[in-house]
């Protein structure tokens, strides 16, 4: 078995789902290495003011897989261990879906697949007016790239030429269930964006993202992430019914035994 | 009197060359009117593409940066196709923008469904944070604009091919607030576009046959200005709506809402009836075959006299 990386933060995101009584385990496990990395080592941030002018920007398109941020922003201390534990209960700032009128350092509250990666391409247009030097990097899923607008901001990103932009395609393979977008590189790199491929699980490969010039004037990136949906957790990975399944109390046990591998 | 479309350029570049964070998103719509505001604000004019919801959505972008955006193409492709742009990236988020359109109604007399709108008011008033502007004369744009673009809501303005041609004082001309145009005890006319000029036609000639008429005249639908109509309703207790717009959800609905209080009122309404318009010809083709013409409002009011 591949080591784990990130296995605290996962049971981190088990226990959130486990209480909530909801939530998307396997689409926040594909994500949540990339994220804890673009926290850890790329994005600039101050959890204590988290609207700083200097801060890059990080928006979740494929907001469903919200529970990997939550739990990377408790770690940075932008939320509390409380407001895990009371995700999706009455009076939560913890939902479904990232929200940025309640959650300090949400950016945009996605949800409707195919709104993030175009409110992030704004704001990078924005900057660019601006010229501020700021980064801003949205994840996008394989699913996700179903959607119209996704290509709509590739034509448009590019057009404008918004080096200071990056997406992360978590290629999970959800699409391949229903409408399957092959060639995702290949196609990204004939709408004239700087393509990227990595194992989205795989620490060496994540220096990629230390590596891209984000300047204006350049091409705008994608890193397309191959990963595994449940990505850490046998009978989890790929797809089937724990795509929004909460484990019950045996399969908790079995989840943490596995993730102390 | 200057046309809408070019008022709707002369505006921004006043704005903008005062604020620089006025920014313009257009769908490949007015392109050449709006070069002149390309040349006065460098780096804040974009002409994206014929892509509505990502022009809309990626506006929420500039707004959370602190930017005035302006988003501007025809009206179905805006308030229509990009619905959920509007509802989800704007108004749940509390973000601003402002939304100018062309094509209103059915100003695009010859090119059918597709590129009419008559649905706008009752789609965008439910959505919390929203203005919603009709404003008819080339002054009314260029204040009503200034008196909102900032205000971080979310800020429609249905700009008509057509201006009613009456003058107004400009500090007539509030946002929010409708303006009395004739005073009357007989009927109530609430109109809002255009057809102001259409119901002080019928009023003249009503006048003569000694039906005396008030005619109130509203630029904003939302938020309505329930006490001016009020007002009025007490005194006719006869109200006849005039708007270019479905039945469904206009201001002839908002007129009953705010008069629910004041028994024995008659309402009357020329308006867009719950089919599509399948027809073509001129914009006052359609004018006629849909009642909004000076017969139209004498038969209309003398239902309700007689």
């Amino acid at each position: 078995m591949n080591k784990i990386i990130n296995s605290e933060l996962r049971k981190k995101i088990v226990d959130m789902v486990y209480k909530a009584g909801e939530g998307h385990i396997p689409s926040a496990f594909s994500i949540i290495d990339i994220i804890a990395y673009l926290y850890d080592k790329v994005i600039k941030f101050d959890s204590k003011n988290p609207a700083w002018d200097k801060r890059d920007y990080f928006i979740l398109s494929k907001g469903h897989g919200c529970a990997a941020l939550y739990v990377v922003l408790e770690k940075y201390g932008y939320i509390k261990q409380r407001d895990l534990d009371s995700k999706s209960k009455k009076g939560a700032i913890l939902g479904g879906h990232p929200d940025r009128t309640k959650v300090p350092g949400i950016e945009a509250s996605t949800g409707s697949l195919g709104h993030g990666i175009v409110t992030a391409m704004g704001i990078a247009l924005g900057l660019k007016i601006r010229n501020k030097k700021n980064k801003v990097i949205v994840i996008v899923g394989d699913g996700e790239c179903n959607e119209g607008t996704i290509w709509e901001t590739a034509l448009v990103a590019a057009n404008l030429k918004l080096g200071n932009l990056c997406c992360v395609v978590d290629n999970n393979g959800s699409s391949d269930q229903v409408l399957p977008v092959s060639c995702l590189s290949k196609k990204w790199e004939s709408f004239g964006w700087e393509t990227h491929e990595i194992n989205g699980h795989n620490l060496k490969d994540f220096k990629v993202f230390n590596k891209i010039n984000f300047d204006f004037n350049s091409k705008p990136k994608v890193v397309i992430a191959n990963t595994t949906k449940g990505k850490g957790v046998s009978f989890m990975e790929t797809h089937g019914p724990w795509h929004y399944k909460v484990p019950n109390k045996d399969e908790l046990v079995l989840i943490y035994k596995e993730l102390d591998v | 009197m200057k046309e809408m479309r070019q008022e709707f350029a002369d505006t921004l570049i006043e704005v903008g060359k005062v604020d620089n964070n006025l920014v313009v998103l257009v769908g490949d719509i007015s392109h050449f009117r709006l070069l002149p505001f390309s040349a006065a604000c460098p780096g804040r004019y974009y002409n994206v593409g014929i892509c509505e919801p990502t022009i809309v959505n990626m506006a929420a972008g500039l707004s959370m940066l602190g930017f005035y955006p302006v988003v501007h193409t025809i009206a179905p492709f805006i308030v229509e196709r990009s619905y959920e742009q509007i509802k989800l990236d704007f108004c749940y988020q509390k973000l601003g923008v402002n939304i100018i359109t062309v094509g209103s109604a059915f100003d695009y007399s010859t090119l059918g469904c597709t590129h009419h709108c008559y649905t706008d008011f009752a789609l965008l008033k439910p959505l919390p944070d929203t203005q919603i502007f009709f404003p008819a004369s080339p002054m009314e744009l260029n204040i009503l604009f200034k008196q909102t673009y900032n205000n971080k809501m979310v800020s429609y303005f249905r700009v008509p091919k057509c201006s009613h041609d009456y003058i107004f004082k400009p500090n007539q001309l509030v946002a929010g607030k409708g303006i009395k145009i004739k005073d009357g005890k007989d009927v109530t006319i609430i109109v809002t576009g255009p057809h102001l000029k259409t119901a002080l036609n019928a009023a003249e000639y009503l006048q003569k046959e000694g039906c005396d008429i008030e005619v109130l005249y509203m630029h904003t639908i939302k938020p309505f200005d329930a006490e001016l109509v009020i007002n009025s309703l007490h005194k006719t207790k006869k109200a006849l709506v005039i708007e270019e717009h479905s039945c469904y959800g206009g201001i002839g609905d908002e007129v009953i809402r705010v008069a629910g209080c004041i028994s024995g009122v008659k309402y009357s309404f020329i308006s867009i009836s719950g089919d599509f318009i399948r027809d073509y010809g001129s914009y006052e083709d359609l004018c006629e075959t849909l009642g909004f013409t000076v017969n139209g409002i004498i038969c209309k009011v003398k239902g309700m006299v007689n």
